[in-house]
Formats: C-alpha cells, structure tokens, sequence
C-alpha cells in the first residue's frame, strides 16, 4: 500500500518544553492506524501539527507529508481541501446551527451526501436532524455527530483524536463498526485512543511515548507492548523507552 | 388604503433588502405602513386595533380578546421605502386574559435611504395568557437609520412575554432599544436582542426586568456581534423583588477587528433572600475552536465566521 501520510522526524517544542521528539510514522492509503500512548505523551499534538490546527501550523523541524505534497505550513482550508480532516477529542459546540445544516457544511462537496445516512451510521436516528449543535447534546451525542459530520465529508484522511471518549461501553462496538464503514467508504483513519477494543480493529498500531514514537506494527503487538511497558513507565523512565 | 401600484413599489423595495416575498404574494400583512401611511391593513381574528396616521407615522392600538388563539402569527410592517426625515410609531398592546398569540413585525428600511424612527411601545399581558413579539430588521446596506425604541410590558399572572429584537438584514446604524418589563406572580418574561453592528455602526441596548410577583421568572440574552468600528454597550438590569423569583442575564458579545469598542454592564439587584438572579457576560473574538472545526471540513475562515455569526443571530 501506498503512504498517504508520512511524518518525518517532527520536532517541536512549546515555551522551551520538547513535545515532539523526532516524531516518525507512515500511514498507509486504505488503512486504520491506531496510535496509542499514556496523557501527555503527545499524540494530541502530533494531531493538531498534521490539521494545522491551535496554531500548530509547522513542527520545529521535520517534515508532514499528505500525497506527496509537503504541508507544513499550509492553513487549515487547505489542508481540508487536499483531503485532511480531524474531529477533536473534544468538539466544538455551536449555537444556532442545526445538526442538518452542519452535516450539510461538512458534506457540501461530497456528491453523494446523505445526512440520514451518516446520522443512522453513528447510531442516531433523523430526529437529530432539527438538534442543535451547541451544549443541549449530550457529551456522547456531540462526539457521535462530529463523527457523522466526517462520514459526511468523506475525506481521504481522517485524524480521530479519541472517538471512544464519552461513549459507553456498551456502544463501543458500534463505534469500532462506524470507523470501519468510513475506511470502507475510502477514508484511511488515523485515530488516537486509549481503548484495546477500538485499537483492535486498526490494521496497524503506533505506540508514542514521551513525544517519541515506540514502536509501529500490529495492533495485538504494540497494544501488548503499551500495557507491560508504559503502565509501568509512570515515571518516565528513558530505559524503558529505550530512548536517551 | 393605497393602491395596488404603491402596494408593488413598496413590496419590490422591501423585497430587495431581505424581507421574504412570500409575504406579499400570500397577501400575510395584517399591517403595511410605509412612513406615515397605511398601505394594507386586514384584521386578524379575535385582535381589535385602531391605527391611525399622523403627520409623522402612525399610532397603532391593538386588543387580543380573551382567549383568542391563532396558530398564524400576525403581521405586520412598519417601515420607509423612501428617506423622510423622521418615523415615529407608537403603540399600545393588550393581549387579554388566555389568549395565545404571536405578533411578527417587521421593521423595513429601503435601500439607501435614511431616517430617524422612534418607536414607544407599551404592552400589557394579561393573566394566563402568551405572547411572542418578534422584531425583525431589515436595512439595506447603505442604509442609515438612526432607531430609539422603548418597550414598556407588563406581564400578569402566569402570563408569558417573549420578545425579540433581531438586526437581520444590512447595517443597525445608530441603534438605541430599551425593554422594560415589570413582572407579576409566576409571570415570564423573555428578552432577545441579536444583532450586528458595521463600520461605525453604534449599538445601545438595555434591558430591565423588575421580577415584582411570587415565581416570576426573567431573562435577558443578548448576542451583540462588532465589526469594524463599532460601538456596543449592553445593559442588563434584573432586579429580584419577590419570593423564589429567579433571572437570568446572558450577554455575549463577539468582536471581530481591533477597533470596536464594546461593553456589557450586567446589572443585578436582589430583594429578598429567596429570589435568584444570575448572570454571565462573555465578550471575545469569534470561539477558535469553532473556527478551526469549520475550516477543516474545508470552508474558508471568512465563511467559517459567517456561519457562527449566523448562528448565534438565529
Ligand atoms: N499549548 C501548550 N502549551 C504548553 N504545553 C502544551 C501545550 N500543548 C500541549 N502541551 C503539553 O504537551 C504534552 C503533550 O500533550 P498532548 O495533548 O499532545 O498529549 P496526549 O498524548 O494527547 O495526551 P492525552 O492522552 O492526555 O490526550 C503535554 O505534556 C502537554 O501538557
Ligand atoms: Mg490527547
């Protein structure tokens, strides 16, 4: 399979902290890609530098690649337009825009939009339609929109920084099911989380820790090496990480 | 009553700067005044009213009958489709013990005209019954008017006031609304002002809730967008007088260039320890958040502002 993504030897550093460390990863056209790792270590950020987003327009040093085309410092827009999306571990509320007129927004250059379709594929039925975007959703429900807002563009990368958080337990399989139905439907998936059950269904998996990548490869694995490593790595400890 | 030809006139003016042309071919007007003259008048039942035009605008009073419950609002017009120098309206309304309705006015400011309107309104609700005042806006963009409104309501026993003032279309100009309301036992009353201010537009509104019966309830939002040089001040005064009354201030002002100057004064006075009033007041730039998120379903930042500005004047 072909890169679609390429993040190579990302540095950056906030008010003289190093986050990102020399940050490097590949994702593959067609594929989920997990990538997991405890708080803070800068899965979020590594988001916000490949969306442009939070004034994260360029690492340090290092270069995001999407198509072969270098975006570090593109805005936003035009990230949007190659074809990149992210949906926030916490998303935005709005007042005064319904749930229709924001899927239609995400989805206005995608042909074969159906808001029914992408409301019923996160598990929310047409009555959604006429909701409001802003805090009279529930937490869970403005996540399952912001997903259905992305199945409405229908972009050719999708950055999901923790689609599980705020969902019950009990609908995780639903949500493990819609993020395949949006690979299905030509979106290669980069999404962060926290959650074995959702990293199962990646087809590869990356472990960060500490702004640096730990290891890449199958799910089960790096999921296996996240668990006996990093749970015990409270204190950061660099032999671990194998780092420094 | 004017002739079908003024009628046209009028309408294509008033169509030209937003007003909704299904208005005028569906015949919805209940009231059309044009400065000081009457265009179309066509009563709505269960509401008795008496307009009649002065040198300088009209004096309207109008009556809801007990009772009375209409699912269509009534609609009505005040509005220039040419410049004078000023438009003054002034009105009386009763809504009567029960009744249920909705009044949709429309405020219509042709295209580059300019005027001064002055407008006093009194309104009384009466026990048990509803009422919904919407003021919709319309100006042109190179219009200019110079607006003084001042809403004086009383609202009786579990009766309910809800009131909107919305700039929808064009520039304010030089706006100065006041809204008053005292409210009796279990009364309601709910004050909405959303409006945006351009170039060196100038925004005053205040409104002031005085919450005098048992339960009553109060509540003042406001959504004041600045651009440009505009000036904004927003006052919210809810005074708590009675027992388990409770209010609410919400203003929320957005500026967008660094040379508007806005400000918000929420007021808040309580009278008895069991009455509650509270109040939030946010002035800032357009939410960031809300931004980016638009921007990366990829709408550029100038209709990403467009659509929450939209929005929060909805
Ligand atoms: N704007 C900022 N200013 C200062 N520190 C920041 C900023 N943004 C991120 N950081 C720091 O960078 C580190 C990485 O943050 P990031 O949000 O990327 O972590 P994460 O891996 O997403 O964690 P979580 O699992 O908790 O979401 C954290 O220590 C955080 O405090
Ligand atoms: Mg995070």
């Amino acid at each position: 399979m072909a890169p679609l993504l390429t993040v190579n030897d990302v540095k950056l550093t906030i008010d003289g902290r190093p986050i990102l460390k020399g940050v490097n990863l590949v994702v593959n056209e067609g594929e989920i890609h997990a990538v997991l790792g405890p708080n803070g270590a800068g899965k979020s950020t590594l988001a916000s530098l490949i969306m442009g987003i939070n004034d994260l327009k360029e690492p340090d040093s290092g270069e995001i690649i999407f198509q072969d085309k270098l975006v570090n410092g593109l805005d936003i827009t035009e990230r949007a337009k190659l074809g990149i999306t992210l949906a926030w571990q916490e998303p935005a509320r709005f007042e005064g825009i319904t749930v229709e007129e924001y899927l239609k927004l995400s989805g206005r250059n995608n042909p074969e939009l159906d808001v029914v379709e992408c409301l019923e594929l996160v598990g929310l039925d047409c009555s959604y339609l006429n909701r409001f975007v802003d805090d009279t959703l529930s937490g869970g429900e403005r996540k399952r929109v912001e997903l259905a807002s992305v199945l409405a563009m229908r972009p050719k990368l999708a950055v999901l920084d923790e689609p599980d958080s705020g969902i019950d337990f009990a609908s995780m399989e639903d949500i493990a099911n819609m993020i395949k139905t949006m690979r299905d439907r030509g979106t290669t998936v980069l999404m962060i989380t926290h959650r074995e059950e959702i990293a199962e269904i990646a087809d590869r998996a990356t472990l960060m820790c500490d702004g640096k990548v730990v290891q890449t490869g199958n799910p089960k694995d790096v999921g296996q090496k996240f668990k006996t490593m990093c749970v015990k790595c409270e204190v950061r400890n660099p032999e671990l990480v194998g780092g420094e | 009553m004017a002739t079908k030809n003024v009628l046209d006139t009028v309408a294509k003016k008033f169509i030209q700067i937003g007003l909704p042309k299904d208005l005028f071919e569906r015949n919805r007007f209940n009231l059309l005044v044009d400065r000081n003259k009457i265009i179309v008048r066509y009563p709505a039942p269960g509401v008795r009213s008496e307009v009649i035009e002065t040198p300088t605008g009209v004096k309207t009073k109008v009556y809801v009958e007990p009772g009375t419950k209409l699912e269509e609002p009534v609609t009505l017009c005040f509005g220039a489709a040419e410049t004078t120098e000023v438009q003054t309206t002034e009105g009386e309304i009763v809504v009567g013990e029960g009744a249920d309705v909705k009044f949709q006015v429309y405020g219509a400011m042709a295209e580059g005209i300019k005027l001064k309107h002055k407008n006093k309104l009194k309104v009384r609700v009466e026990k048990n019954a509803r009422f919904e005042f919407l003021d919709l806006h319309y100006n042109g963009e190179d219009t200019f008017v110079e607006l003084d409104t001042e809403t004086d309501a009383y609202i009786g026993e579990n009766a309910y006031f809800r009131s909107v003032f919305k700039q929808t279309r064009g520039r304010a100009g030089k706006v100065r609304i006041v809204l008053k309301a005292q409210v009796d036992k279990k009364g309601v009353a709910v004050f909405e002002t959303k409006m945006i201010g351009k170039k060196d537009d100038e925004i005053y509104v205040e409104d002031v809730i005085h919450l005098n019966g048992e339960e009553s309830r109060g509540i003042s939002k406001s959504r004041i967008i600045a651009v440009d040089e505009t000036k904004a001040t927003f006052v919210g005064e809810t005074y708590g007088n009675a027992p388990r009354c409770r209010g609410h201030i919400d203003c929320s002002e957005v500026i967008r260039g660094k040379d508007v100057t806005v400000k918000a004064v929420p007021v808040v006075v309580v009278n008895d320890e069991t009455a509650k009033v509270t109040h939030e007041a946010a002035i800032g730039s357009i939410d960031k958040k809300q931004l980016e998120t638009l921007m990366a379903r990829g709408l550029t930042e100038d209709e990403a502002v467009d659509v929450i500005v939209q929005g929060m004047l909805r």
